[in-house]
């Protein structure tokens, strides 16, 4: 697992500074004190466990800017890069930030992917204006902090990134030199280092083990289907070249295959698939992987059928194929022409709701608190809109002196994003469903309504509003 | 009323209705009948009396006995029962907990409403009944806090603060739980500095003197508030909240809050003791003119499901925020 830790020392200057002082004044009693004792924590305003996308959001979100009411912060600790290098090996689900090496991007998720595409043929979706904006990340065209946390130009000032450590075990705190920390929890990690955490936040995906410490159950099922991930060169920059990035979506029968654009000429692709499939993908040799996924986007789905029952040969399979068949080539996706090693890897799709988001002194983010299907790209949208809601809460309650890690002070967040995920699960849950049916009169029933839809403006847009987060809020 | 053991008190609020309504006519008869007589006739005291000059006469009197308090021991015993479970946020104190955070934006509105506002760094607070310390600690972790000092009568309530302020290692150094009422709290102070002997005590004073629902607890409110007063530095705030008395906080805070819904411990409230707002301002403006100015008001109403929200006039009829600003001394 991975561990990304912060410390909001820059939440609230004086009094953490305060708090940061005096702790370092306890730890210098102790050690004075119980000089052969274990070490002690170091304490700390929040510790984030996962360096995901709804991590690292937090963390910016909580990082002071101009802006912000709360106050300036020193230098960076650590280039962001490293952070998601670090990250490339441990992919457990699509969403996470990852980039081709020297260049920090996350996938433009398809905020508006879901909509507008048709069975069996993939449709391109406009990503909003999507354009290079004045700082090179807003690829989904949202003006607003969603993506920021994966923008190279920002540092995580005032936070401290612990990277490549692992976090062995979470306890409570002890009540020792006039300090209770029986209600704390210490995150203890690997290398012997132990962090006290007011606020311990569980960003660490869908096994959580901060849902695991704070006994909050997750319920739901599993969908035998695994979604295989990689991250893929194309030949160029893509159909809308350098300012407008498209993103793809086609349904096919075992599942939905998505493209989603990064910066340059890189894209990142997530397949739902059967797991037997998944497994062929993740061993076939990148040639012929490569001809697999150009073939996803091409050809029928009967001789990509075909394509997945041999262990070897699926690039000549293709072009002979290719030969046969009529593509549009401006409304698939550019040809793919190389995978970055180590990128391919699957992960289980599953439906997953925990019972709360908060716990005393636990707060769940992203896929720690949800696990959705990933054919509507809602995943990351869910847990930015939960950082974002976590950190309004943060912050009121650090504007009136409340404790920020208390369930009093999370109830708010909770209230906020708890029902409004709940629909998005059950929307992408019932539109797998929808999409699982291969035969019968649901099919062309389907298309009817998806063309139906399509050809209504209003409610399209009202439908890619929703997509987007931008529209009237309904829950 | 007599001192229950808390565990009593919550079986109580488990069982229901039937023992708290054969325990009522009794305590209505001992305790409800005395503290309402005094109430009423303290309220009439203080607040019309007193209005036509006389402010030394109560200072006088508080002086001359070493051991007067404005403190009411009825008030005391209850508030000992309910320690136990003055943090716990679905405990019988949820709704003051939810209050907090206005009273930080209340002080906030009144130290940013005059011109020459002095900084908000360094401001140094005294919490007058504090409890558990839902003000104390609140006020403690804000950036601009120097210090905090909390006092409360009540020693089993002081304790479970004690308890709950070790828990947060940012409060260490910033906040100081005393036991003791207003009365004695400059002797209590003077007796803690080193060479205590030798010094004539000093009157300590601070930037913020908050009084957050006590007024409706004590015995006699403006000879509390007199003793409140000297506290407060030239410039510096009183700060009050409490309910007025009216027949809807009646219906609201008595009836429903405690007898119906159950969101408070019932005997928490005595609508007799209930301070309005002209009784207030009538208090510092006319009664101690010269002393104190900017007097601010913030009427908020409770909506369950919803929290408590300002709501414009509403000091008229329920909870309110009243603070005033200290010009010169005595």
């Amino acid at each position: 697992m991975e561990a990304l830790l912060s410390r909001s020392r820059q939440l609230r200057r004086p009094a953490s500074r305060l708090c940061w002082s005096c702790s370092r004044q306890l730890k210098a009693q102790a050690r004075r004190a119980y000089a052969s004792a274990a070490s002690q924590p170091d304490i700390y305003d929040v510790v984030c466990v996962g360096g995901g996308p709804a991590g690292l959001s937090l963390l910016t979100a909580l990082r002071p800017g101009k802006d912000s009411r709360l106050e300036a912060a020193p230098g960076p600790i650590l280039e962001p890069m490293q952070l998601v290098d670090s990250l490339l090996g441990e992919l457990s689900e699509p969403n996470r930030g990852m980039g081709p090496p020297g260049e920090r991007a996350c996938p433009a998720v398809s905020r508006d992917a879901g909509l507008g595409r048709r069975d069996g043929c993939a449709h391109r979706v406009r990503l909003g204006d999507a354009r290079h904006g004045e700082d090179d990340r807003l690829y989904d065209g949202e003006p607003e902090p969603h993506l920021r946390a994966f923008a190279p130009d920002e540092r995580y000032r005032g936070a401290e990134v612990f990277d490549k450590v692992k976090v062995e075990n979470i306890t409570f705190g002890e009540d020792k030199d006039d300090l209770d920390l029986t209600q704390w929890p210490v995150v203890h990690l690997s290398g012997g280092k132990q962090l006290a955490a007011r606020l311990l936040v569980g960003a660490d995906g869908a096994n959580s083990p901060v849902r695991a410490f704070a006994e909050i159950e997750s319920r739901g099922w599993d969908y035998e289907r695994h979604g295989v991930v990689a991250t893929l060169e194309m030949e160029d920059e893509g159909w809308g070249g350098h300012d407008m990035k498209i993103a793809y979506q086609r349904f096919l029968p075992t599942g939905p295959v998505a493209m989603l654009p990064m910066p340059g000429r890189y894209a990142t692709m997530v397949w739902s698939t059967t797991p037997r499939n998944a497994a062929l993908l993740k061993s076939l040799p990148a040639k012929d992987f490569l001809a697999v996924v150009n073939a996803a986007f091409r050809l029928r789905p009967v001789d990509l059928e075909f394509m997945h029952t041999t262990e070897s040969g699926q690039a000549e399979e293709l072009l002979w194929r290719l030969q046969h068949t009529h593509v549009n080539h401006q409304s698939v996706p550019q040809t793919v022409v190389s995978v970055q090693e180590g990128s391919v890897a699957s992960f289980p799709l599953k439906l997953r709701h925990a019972d709360t988001y908060i716990g005393e002194r636990v707060v769940l983010v992203g896929d720690a608190a949800h696990t959705v299907h990933p054919l509507a790209g809602q995943g990351l949208n869910a847990g930015q809109g939960d950082v974002e809601s976590l950190a309004r809460a943060i912050e009121y309650s650090v504007l009136h002196g409340q404790d920020l890690g208390t369930r009093m002070s999370l109830e708010s967040y909770n209230s906020e994003r708890y029902a409004a995920n709940h629909v998005m699960l059950g929307v992408c849950d019932k539109l797998h469903k929808l999409y699982s049916v291969e035969s019968g009169p649901l099919v062309p029933l389907r298309s009817f309504g998806l063309n139906a839809v399509n050809a209504m403006r209003p409610l399209k847009n009202f439908f890619m509003d929703q997509a987007a987060g931008k529209g009237a809020k309904l829950f | 009323m007599v001192a229950r053991p808390s565990t009593a008190l919550l079986l109580r609020r488990l069982r229901g209705l039937t023992p708290a309504l054969r325990r009522r006519p009794e305590s209505f008869v001992t305790s409800r009948y005395t503290t309402s007589f005094l109430a009423n006739r303290s309220c009439c005291r203080s607040f019309s009396s007193t209005g036509s000059g006389s402010p030394s006469d109560n200072a006088h009197q508080s002086t001359s006995d070493p051991n007067f308090t404005t403190v009411s021991p009825d008030e005391v015993s209850h508030f000992n029962a309910l320690a136990s479970s003055w943090w716990d946020p679905h405990g019988p104190s949820r709704i003051l907990h939810l209050m907090n955070p206005l009273r930080h934006d209340f002080i906030r509105m009144c130290r940013n409403s005059v011109l020459d506002a002095p900084s908000n760094t360094g401001l140094t607070y005294l919490d007058i009944g504090c409890g558990g310390g839902i003000f104390a600690e609140s006020a403690a972790r804000l950036p601009g806090t120097k210090s905090v000092t909390a006092i409360d009568p009540s020693p089993e309530v002081l304790n479970i603060a004690r308890g709950h302020a070790h828990r947060d290692p940012s409060l260490r150094y910033k906040l100081q739980y005393l036991n003791t009422p207003i009365e004695q709290l400059t002797k209590t102070l003077h007796s803690q500095q080193p060479q205590a002997a030798q010094q004539q005590p000093q009157q300590p004073q601070y930037d913020v003197v908050s009084v957050f629902e006590v007024l409706e607890h004590v015995s006699n409110p403006a000879q509390f508030l007199d003793q409140c007063a000297p506290f407060v530095k030239p410039g510096g705030w009183l700060v009050m909240s409490t309910i007025a008395r009216t027949w809807l906080s009646w219906f609201t805070t008595n009836l429903m809050a405690e007898d119906v819904l159950r969101i408070v411990p019932r005997g928490t409230h005595d609508w007799q003791k209930y301070v309005n707002e002209e009784e207030l301002r009538g208090h510092f403006m006319a009664g101690r003119s010269g002393q104190w100015a900017e007097p601010r008001c913030m009427g908020v109403i409770y909506i369950p499901g919803v929290g408590w929200r300002e709501v414009q006039g509403s000091e008229k009829v329920g909870n309110y925020f009243f603070a005033v600003r200290k010009t010169a001394e005595e």
